[in-house]
């Protein structure tokens, strides 16, 4: 894989660059990276337009430290209980949205309220998850390292963590992709009653995009709760569905890391416009509007296409 | 308690027209343009907003506020066409993002022009009509009647003018009705317009119900889309009639179960129309 | 096809060193001299503002208005303020970020806000990081639960409590069962003010033999007419609304509609009760200033009124916008005085002695009690049918 020496550089940034607030930036680029990476296996690769996204990232933002205090378990097992339960959960909505066949518009509408559904009960089961006061996170993600435990905090031990955690997703999608798995996805994107026709189980190949991309967003709702130390109902919005799809779209959905790019843009673009309030809402969405209809292949796609481009 | 069902019934069926109105927007864009214009629950807020300042700032009369309010609406229409739908005809998703990103700019522009203080209009006709079982705040019988006034005029328009049975062929066989000679780019236009100037009548109504804030569409242009894919998408009546079937449901949802959850009372009604009958309500299966 | 993903991802990898060098750049920290750096952590845009867009006015008016007159003197020396106030719209992680810039980048060492209990609580695990070194004054009813805690020393709370032994919450208790109330209803926004308003209300209820019931509503709703039916056919007494003009003017005029005509402790202005005075037969709200009557009364209100609206080239607007600017205004005054009277625009811990010790008199008379929670006078305005107004005016001890 020589593809993977490409990302050795980025390991070197945080000893060359010693600046506390854009190696913030780069953590949570890295965990929304995962979020909009594995998004992008049901949307760019399978075709299918989930609003479910947001819901899978918050369940597993809620159920990681949920399990830990209830169940007395490490990060570690908390978070595989969260991809468990929220994999389990998506198998009930992807069951219920493929065996109907719905598709296209009317397949993000339903998985857009099967989200709004987890979102009012996060927010109005107050005994469970403290309601709308949200939670916040005190412990930190143990490792075990010779001569001890390490407790991850800090910039830099998340820098870590979650760039690991992001080159797992896109090694795991990767294969995927390139696999027989993977050509059925695409076999369903481009036409899935021809795909149907030709053999394929649409309904199976579906639900499996659906359940591994939905695993890859509980990831990265555990580890965007215990960097930020703060969860609340806010994480399941239809404003972080919406913005997932953006940040797939800029970066680009034809390739497995392009999305990386529209989340490195949404998470540091409100950081570095210097307007005032109302001005900088502004440029966010003529910025948004005009790189959807300069580049529609978003950015990944626009640099592809030019040989010299940079 | 048979009272306070009647009541909310007749409520549900008011504020379903709000819905519908929306729903009937988002269901001609899609039918002929193929994208779900996301920004209507903004231009909701650009006719409330120009209606409560055409009536309330410059003392214009209400009955001929709202005509210029639509008129405001529509204008902006016809720029975000000519400048962005144009470049995302047929294109769902691209067209979603840019009906986001201009969700952003007219929301910022609001906010520049009047800030996030609430803006209340004048309470153009107060007070309740009473019946033996229920109460019908005035205004609001009034805003159901215009909608309804509305919506059945588009639907006349569609069936029995040359232009509405030219929309209507082509949402059925856009390259027949090309053959046929039907003026797509226009038609295109035409209805994205129409559509924002829908969505400007009513929020001009809107802001002589509630206070208006510059976010205020979000929820509606929510409820239409919901309403349009109840009713199937392409029907008009339709979309009136899934409007009132969500307004009612979350009305009476509301009396039964907690509010808290009422936005979660039509979701749950929609997904299970759309498990049993996926072209929606009122669109025969193909 | 291959080859071409893998080429494209090399590109990718190039351009994200670049972005990042550009940003690294953008960054860099800019120093300046004579200059004490203010920040302010407040969402002025996104669904859930109001607080924090009044809240940005006042500071801006303040530093405005401070620097215009010269700026102010400490141990002899001449400073100006400069003020950094970044949108949060809302959203925790991005209001880390800004906060991790002022403190790392700026050194910024007093920091206004955040009103929103959510960004508060995504900041403060960062904050307690920088205990002693700052200076955080913000509004969210969740550092109220901070403020005693070890390692939170850098908190201070610029909004009353209700339930304290200087807040109104029993007083406005007190009053309302004098009024013969039995039975009170409740229609909040499900947000956490709201939550931990019923927690205060609920317990103080019950101590006063008052039944009570809750509903909530989602931020955003404005058709309220099926809770209320509902609400109605319960026949409270009185009903205890939402906390925001912006559902008020909703909830009051509905309520009306369907024959609720009391309301006890509303916050916002006087602006839903006198828009709907006809309707009400009594409408108790408890207000910080009550603008219409104070401009008349005190010369330093009149002066706040006239300098919004030459700043803002707008007209004043009497409704809720002012009460939580012109608090905010006063406290960037509040931190000057401190400032001077410590004698140092560095020394954190001197400043937040001089401002637990002092009573600051402008538009309104602060001060903080020992825990670091701000004391306000305050205003209960009793609107009644008609339009009439009895106004009650509390200083608490």
């Amino acid at each position: 894989m020589k593809t993977g020496l490409l990302w050795l550089p980025l390991f070197a940034v945080p000893l060359v660059l010693h600046n506390d607030v854009a190696l913030t930036i780069l953590v949570f680029t890295f965990i929304l990276g995962i979020l909009a990476v594995s998004f992008n296996l049901i949307f760019g690769y399978t075709g299918q337009l989930s609003m479910f996204h947001a819901a899978a990232f918050g369940i597993g933002a809620y159920a990681t430290p949920l399990a830990m205090d209830h169940l007395g378990v490490s990060f570690w097992i908390g978070m595989g209980i969260a991809v468990l339960a929220v994999t389990a959960i998506s198998l009930v909505v992807g069951t219920i949205c493929f065996r109907f066949r719905l598709k296209e518009f009317y397949f993000a509408i339903v998985t857009l309220a099967f989200s709004e559904m987890a979102r009012l009960i996060i927010l109005n089961w107050s005994s469970f998850t403290n309601g709308s006061l949200g939670i916040n996170l005190t412990s930190k993600p143990m490792l075990w390292v010779p001569g001890g435990a390490m407790a991850i905090d800090g910039t830099r031990n998340w820098y870590y963590l979650s760039l690991v955690s992001l080159i797992a997703t896109v090694m795991l999608c990767t294969r995927v992709v390139h696999s027989w798995m993977g050509r059925c996805f695409a076999a369903i994107r481009l036409n899935d009653e021809l795909a149907d026709t030709l053999g394929i189980n649409v309904f199976r190949y579906k639900l499996v995009s659906f359940l591994i991309g939905n695993a890859g967003a509980a990831v990265a709702g555990a580890l965007y709760g215990f960097y930020l130390g703060y969860i609340e109902p806010a994480y399941l919005s239809i404003d972080q569905s919406l913005a997932i799809v953006a940040m797939v779209l800029l970066g680009g959905r034809g390739t497995v890391a392009g999305p990386i790019f529209g989340a490195f843009i949404l998470t540091s673009l409100p950081h570095v416009i210097n307007f005032s309030a109302e001005m900088r809402v502004l440029v966010y969405g003529l910025i948004l509007v005009f790189t959807i209809l300069a580049m529609p292949k978003g950015i990944a796609g626009a640099i592809a296409r030019r040989p010299l481009a940079l | 308690m048979v009272q306070l069902i009647v009541g909310q019934l007749l409520n549900g069926v008011i504020i379903g027209t709000l819905y519908g109105i929306i729903a009937l927007g988002v269901t001609l864009t899609f039918g002929i343009t193929g994208i779900v214009n996301f920004a209507l629950g903004a231009f909701m807020a650009i006719g409330a907003y120009a209606g409560w300042y055409f009536t309330d700032v410059l003392g214009i009369a209400y009955p001929l506020a709202v005509p210029l309010a639509v008129l405001v609406a529509a204008l902006f229409g016809l720029l975000s066409d000519q400048a962005l739908f144009r470049f995302t005809r047929n294109n769902l998703i691209n067209g979603l993002i840019v009906s986001i990103g201009l969700i952003s700019v007219i929301q910022s522009v609001l906010l520049m022009v009047w800030t996030t203080t609430p803006k209340n209009m004048h309470y153009v006709l107060p007070g309740v009509v009473r019946f033996d079982l229920f109460i019908v705040p005035k205004m609001k019988g009034v805003v159901f009647l215009v909608l309804l006034a509305v919506i059945l005029m588009t639907y006349a328009a569609l069936t029995r003018t040359w232009t509405g049975r030219a929309a209507y062929a082509y949402a059925q066989a856009p390259e027949a009705a090309k053959l046929m000679g039907v003026r797509t780019g226009l038609l295109q236009s035409g209805v994205v317009v129409y559509s924002t100037a829908l969505a400007g009548l009513g929020g001009a109504l809107y802001a002589s119900l509630y206070s208006l804030e510059v976010s205020m569409g979000s929820s509606y242009i929510l409820k239409g889309v919901e309403a349009a894919i109840l009713a199937g998408i392409g029907s008009v009546m339709g979309s009136l009639v899934g409007g009132i079937v969500l307004g009612v449901t979350e009305a009476i949802g509301s009396i039964f179960l907690p509010q808290a959850y009422r936005d979660a009372y039509g979701l749950v009604f929609l997904v299970l129309i759309l498990l049993f009958r996926p072209s929606g309500l009122f669109v025969r299966e193909r | 096809m291959q080859n071409a993903v893998r080429r494209s991802d090399r590109r990718l990898v190039t351009f994200a060193a670049a972005f990042t060098l550009v940003m690294a750049f953008e960054l860099a920290p800019a120093h300046s001299q004579e200059v004490v750096k203010v920040g302010e952590i407040e969402a002025q845009t996104g669904s859930l503002n109001t607080y924090g867009w009044m809240s940005a006015q006042g500071v801006r008016m303040a530093v405005d208005e401070i620097n215009k007159a010269g700026g102010f003197e400490v141990a002899g020396k001449k400073y100006k303020l400069e003020l950094l106030n970044p949108d949060t719209q809302g959203n925790p992680q991005q209001a880390l970020i800004e906060l991790k810039k002022m403190l790392e980048e700026q050194h910024v060492r007093f920091v206004f806000g955040p009103f929103l209990t959510n960004i508060y609580k995504g900041i403060e695990p960062y904050a307690t990081g920088f205990d002693g070194k700052f200076l955080l004054i913000g509004g969210a009813t969740a550092i109220h639960f901070d403020l005693t805690k070890p390692r939170h020393g850098y908190l201070m709370r610029s909004w009353n409590w209700d339930a304290g032994p200087s807040g109104f919450g029993s007083l406005m208790v007190a009053n309302l069962k004098q009024r013969g109330a039995k039975k009170v209803a409740m229609l909040m926004q499900n947000d956490a003010f709201g939550h931990v308003a019923r927690d205060i209300y609920a317990d103080l209820f019950k101590k006063a033999g008052i039944a009570f019931d809750e509903e909530w509503f989602e931020p955003g709703t404005t058709d309220f007419s099926s809770v209320l039916a509902k609400i109605a056919a319960g026949a409270p007494d009185y009903l205890f609304p939402g906390y925001t003009d912006a559902v008020l003017y909703d909830i009051v005029r509905q309520a009306t509609e369907l024959g609720l005509t009391k309301f006890w402790l509303v916050r916002g202005s006087l602006g839903p009760g006198l828009k709907n005075k006809d309707a009400i037969e009594d409408y108790v709200i408890y207000i910080p200033k009550y603008f219409e009557e104070a401009q008349n009364s005190e010369p330093k209100v009149k002066k706040f009124i006239d300098e919004y609206k030459a700043f803002y080239k707008t007209d004043f607007p009497y409704d809720q916008a002012p009460l939580c600017s012109s608090s905010c205004y006063d406290q960037v005054f509040m931190l000057v005085e401190a400032m001077e009277k410590a004698d140092t625009v560095d020394d954190v811990a001197k400043v937040k002695q001089a401002l637990m010790s002092m009573t600051y008199h402008g538009v309104w008379n602060i001060r903080y009690d020992r825990t670091g929670e701000e004391i306000f006078n305050f205003d209960v305005v009793d609107i009644k049918k008609g339009g009439k107004i009895e106004v009650t005016h509390f200083n608490p001890e």
